[in-house]
């Protein structure tokens, strides 16, 4: 059997790209990046954070409707995973993937730390290696963090704490069907001890061994 | 062709908390005594369009606003030709 291929989407100011890639590739994934023009050729896209299009008029907003939309959405349609971390979570927000709406953070301020959160939802393709309920700890990083929510949405990961002011602690959510996560917190940046946590290494550890265990969605 | 000018005010819903309003009403309450009771901070859009009747024009703008300008899940707005 092929390598699961993962492809990491790189818009115009995107910058935990590589951090992503690095990632994807540490668990095992043939792992490349693609640009808004790009085909999808891949079992996990990966939309990752940074400030595309300098987060101009809205946070994600230009970025989901770049050429790339639509084949996501045929992509998702399909039953190929996405993930969006940060930036991503925000893009996949705006393009209707995901409910609710990210907005400023409650006090203002851009949020910089190590962050306590509960893994509410084990059986998503994404949290499968923790345990349901387990606490762990990931980088934060975002001043557009609140999330608001519009409809009742499968939420996979809570803050432990308040730290943006989101609806019902609310850190990551899914989609009905799973195969789309969005969540604030960086797990790329967790990958390791060294790195402070090593806590994130599981959500990739997660949907390699999905898609090993289910097959991809490659031609 | 013609051109028609237009203003698109975009607001946050009244039950969406603005961080950015909060802090500038608590300045002029706080630096200058102005008894400011309430503050939003929404965005303001001036754009032009070329069309063949005003109607039309309203129509472009509309667009605009529901496919990129306007975010209805959080956001209210309101279009007013100049």
């Amino acid at each position: 059997m092929t390598l699961p291929k993962a492809q990491v989407v790189v818009y115009p100011g995107s910058n935990c790209d590589r951090d992503a890639l690095w990632a994807c590739k540490y668990v095992g994934f043939d792992a490349e990046f693609i640009d808004i023009y790009s085909d999808i050729d891949a079992d996990l896209l990966v939309l990752p954070g940074g400030f595309s299009y300098g987060d101009y008029l809205r946070v994600g907003a230009v970025a989901a409707r770049e050429p790339i939309a639509q084949k996501i959405k045929e992509f998702v349609s399909r039953g190929g995973l996405v993930i969006g971390i940060c930036n991503g979570f925000q893009i996949l927000v705006e393009m209707g993937l995901l409910d609710g709406a990210l907005l400023q953070n409650s006090n203002g301020k851009f949020i910089c730390k190590i962050v306590d959160l509960e893994v509410v939802d084990n059986s998503t393709p994404f949290t499968s290696y923790y345990l349901k309920g387990e606490r762990i700890r990931l980088p934060i990083a975002h001043g557009f963090g609140r999330y608001v929510k519009t409809n009742d949405v499968n939420v996979a990961l809570r803050y432990v704490e308040d730290v943006n002011g989101s609806d019902q602690l609310i850190a990551g959510i899914t989609n009905a069907n799973k195969n789309v996560f969005g969540l604030m917190p960086h797990p790329e940046r967790a990958m390791e001890k060294i790195l402070g946590s090593d806590d994130g290494l599981r959500v990739f550890l997660s949907a390699f061994n999905y898609i090993k265990n289910n097959g991809g969605v490659r031609g | 062709m013609q051109k028609y000018t237009f203003v698109i005010d975009i607001q946050y819903k009244s039950n969406v908390r603005d961080p950015r309003g909060e802090t500038i009403k608590r300045v002029l309450n706080e630096e200058y005594s102005i008894p400011v009771s309430s503050l939003r901070l929404g965005k303001s859009i001036h754009l032009e369009v070329e069309a063949e009747s005003e109607e039309q024009a309203r129509q472009l703008v509309e667009k605009a606003c529901s496919e990129l300008l306007v975010n209805p899940v959080t956001e209210t707005y309101e279009v007013r030709k100049l």
